[in-house]
């Protein structure tokens, strides 16, 4: 998924859905334990960019794409609901 | 084509990833240094200290242990002494009664009863802290404890840059360690951790000097020394008497042996007012050491004093009970106020 | 062999700890969601359920009475329904309520009811010197009374529990120590921290008698405690037994067991001994309907005793200063000189 903010500037969504555990499919809600950089920080696709918490489980969020961590969607112990879109990146 | 915005220097970690990037480094670079405790293995720990260490180095590197600790640690004192570098956990750190021999007997005292013919070059990691309704026998601090039995450095990291430099060292150094970290600080899901302990880390190896306080915060109208958790409160409540128009300094004192008394001195001279804050018990502890080292070096400049920590009680487990003895936030506010002329 | 009333009464305890558990489980995890803060909601902390233990109390416990000393670890729950704590009062102190069993000081690790002489501790095998020294108390005042140690399969080689192994048996003490193995210790399986697959063997190397009992049968575990607390009722020394149970909630609430394969869980759900029981209740004539009858008297119970708890004041935090010792000294307490 990307969104577009104007012209040549590619948005890829840290999609929670992504790494939603089979285990866990009944659940719909989770929260963000740690963010791990901050919005403007350069990121490689992979690197592990925030700890999310579905119930007592804790799972590493990967940055889908190489570039800037634009925005921080939801924040430290913010609360979210399966598929909600955690940030986004900025390839580039 | 880069905008802009500054591109900010990188990512940040919870205190328990910095520790465990620290141990994992170490571990890469010496084959003799090696992890063991309860549930450190598939578990990673149950306060993260060794989370993801297990994929990288097996169970034999990453050792499970029986819940033994007599047998456990006295081990590690024992490898120690044959030269290799363990780290062992001692779960949480209330659990010293059933081990203490090994630990304060041994670990502390075989340097020194050998006359340095035996050295015992090892880590001993413990959970501590409370604030979280564990109740008496799981929430403890006890820095006063192994502070004061000879033999043995102390450090209590406040934040992941210094939990994994001052892990860096400990490994490092020749003499045993206890490494003190609080479980509210590791940034673990299920107990989350105020402002200020995940900080940008540098991804090399550093080391951070034992005996070095940090100066968090520079003020002139009082001295707070604290550490652990409550470096954060401190910080907190500097903030908030800012607005009331009073500076205050905060002092995390990192490594409480060897402990850096000059920093505290030349803050004490230049403010004249101590505050010290500690999540120990109150009497013939941490709190009194530092004021007994402000009156030794600097009795002129001292107009008031004040002393934070738990009182003479076990840690209740009910919710006001416990928000009673621990100091808050505001009790550091308050003590720091209570100072000023 | 129980009778049909003892049977009964087992069954109904049991029924009463499942329940007990699962609703504190519901009222733990209320104002945690959606990602468990241990320290938020109406009980915090620490919560260790034994559901899939009941049997093993129901069993002993049965051979008990109020002057007979029970100590229990970390998970004791179904251990102070069976020997009789103040329930009410019980849970209020797992609420943290000033009329609870401690007035909020100890919490669900640490509860205390001397009326029965029940007491339950937070560090593993903690509690085995002390059912000792009941023991000794009992012998040197020549009464009959006996005591009973709980712990966990974690525990058996903590250094407590071995050393209160040898000073039973060497002194010949009324104590019965009993182990609930439910295969795990946290996250750590019993086969990788031990070599012994019969715990109660470990009595071998003391010269006192031992027994194990197979996984989640009451009956059987009554008959095997009632030899051991006969033995040492009569004056004939210390017995170690070794009860299999099962796990079915976690080490701890928060506890994912992400290290238990899904295999150990479904086989650990379908050991449940209260069924079982069920079973052995229609077979000895019990009706469908008194049986269930029971069930309902049993869940009515804990619902009234939540409620009653929930109900109890909290403490004031001056209280926190009271109680460190017994009579008026301050100790340096509070920091006013």
């Amino acid at each position: 998924m990307s969104g577009d903010a104007g012209g040549d500037v590619e948005l890829v969504a840290i999609d929670s859905d992504a790494v939603w555990p089979e285990d866990a499919a009944e659940v719909e809600e989770a929260v963000v334990a740690n963010w791990f950089v901050r919005e403007g920080t350069r990121v490689e696709a992979g690197e592990t960019v925030c700890e999310i918490q579905i119930e007592k489980v804790s799972i590493d969020v990967p940055a889908p794409a190489t570039g800037v961590l634009e925005t921080i969607e939801v924040p430290d112990n913010g609360e979210f609901g399966r598929g909600d879109a955690l940030g986004y990146v900025r390839v580039g | 084509m880069a905008e802009t915005e500054t591109e900010a220097a990188g990512r940040e970690l919870t205190m328990s990833r910095a520790m465990v990037e620290a141990i994992a480094g170490e571990m890469r670079e010496d084959e003799e240094v090696f992890y063991m405790g309860e549930d450190v293995a598939d578990y990673g720990g149950i306060f993260d200290s060794t989370e993801g260490l297990l994929e990288e180095f097996g169970h034999d590197r990453v050792m499970d242990v029986p819940i033994s600790e007599t047998a456990y640690i006295g081990a590690a004192v024992g490898a120690a002494q044959a030269g290799m570098r363990p780290i062992a956990e001692l779960m949480f750190v209330d659990f010293f009664g059933v081990c203490m021999d090994q630990i304060y007997n041994g670990m502390a005292k075989n340097t020194y009863m050998s006359g340095g013919s035996f050295t015992v070059p090892m880590v001993l990691t413990t959970a501590v802290g409370g604030g979280y309704n564990d109740a008496g026998q799981h929430s403890q601090t006890l820095y006063g404890t192994f502070a004061h039995l000879p033999g043995m450095k102390v450090v209590v990291p406040s934040t992941a840059y210094d939990a994994k430099g001052l892990m860096h060292a400990a490994i490092r150094d020749d003499d045993p360690v206890v490494y003190m970290f609080h479980k509210r600080l590791m940034g673990i899901g299920w107990m989350p951790a105020p402002e200020g302990p995940k900080t940008p880390v540098p991804e090399e190896d550093y080391t951070i000097p034992f005996g070095e306080a940090a100066v968090r915060r520079e003020g002139a109208d009082a001295t707070v020394v604290t550490l652990g958790l409550h470096v954060h409160r401190a910080l907190s409540a500097a903030e908030e008497l800012a607005a009331e128009g009073i500076e205050t300094e905060v002092i995390d004192l990192r490594t409480l042996v060897p402990l850096d008394a000059e920093t505290v001195l030349e803050s004490v001279r230049k403010t004249g007012r101590l505050v010290v804050v500690d999540e120990d018990y109150r009497s013939f502890g941490l709190t009194g050491e530092v004021v007994a080292r402000a009156a030794e070096g600097a009795l002129s400049d001292l107009e008031a004093v004040e002393r934070l920590g738990i009182p003479d009680v076990p840690i209740p487990y009910a919710r006001p009970l416990e928000n009673e003895v621990i100091p808050g936030t505001e009790d550091v506010a308050e003590a720091v106020r209570s100072v000023q002329g | 062999m129980p009778t049909v009333s003892e049977l009964r009464g087992m069954y109904e305890e049991m029924v009463l700890a499942r329940r007990y558990e699962e609703r504190l489980q519901e009222e733990y995890l209320e104002g945690k969601q959606p990602a468990f803060d241990i320290s938020a909601g109406p009980i915090p902390g620490e919560l260790h359920l034994a559901a899939g233990h009941e049997a093993s109390s129901a069993g002993v416990c049965r051979h008990l009475r109020d002057d007979d000393t029970v100590t229990a670890p970390h998970r004791p729950h179904h251990v102070a329904i069976s020997k009789g704590v103040d329930l009410k009062r019980m849970t209020a102190e797992i609420f943290g309520r000033r009329t609870g069993l401690s007035k909020g000081k100890g919490g669900h690790m640490h509860l205390f009811d001397p009326d029965v002489n029940f007491a339950c501790s937070g560090i593993i095998a903690q509690g085995c010197p002390p059912a000792v020294g009941a023991a000794m108390a009992a012998k040197k005042r020549n009464e009959d009374s006996v005591a009973v140690a709980f712990l966990g399969d974690g525990a058996i080689d903590q250094g407590a529990f071995l050393e209160s192994l040898n000073l039973a048996a060497v002194r010949e003490l009324p104590v019965v120590f009993v182990i609930e193995d439910n295969d795990w210790a946290i996250s750590m399986p019993k086969e990788r921290i031990t070599d012994i697959e019969d715990g109660s063997r470990r009595a071998e190397g003391f010269a006192m008698s031992n027994t194990r009992v197979d996984y989640d049968d009451a009956v059987a575990v009554y008959e095997a405690a009632r030899e051991a607390v006969g033995r040492a009722r009569a004056g004939n020394g210390p017995t170690l037994l070794e009860l299999q149970v099962h796990r079915r909630m976690g080490h701890f609430m928060g506890d994912a067991e992400a290290y238990r394969h899904d295999e150990d869980k479904e086989w650990a759900e379908k050991q449940d001994p209260i069924p079982k029981l069920a079973t052995r209740l229609r077979e000895e004539g019990v009706e469908d309907v008194d049986i269930e009858e029971i069930r309902e008297r049993a869940h009515d119970r804990v619902e009234e005793v939540i409620r009653w708890a929930k109900d109890q004041p909290e403490p004031d935090p001056e209280e926190a200063y009271e109680d460190v010792f017994v009579g008026d000294v301050a100790a340096g307490v509070g920091g006013e000189d």
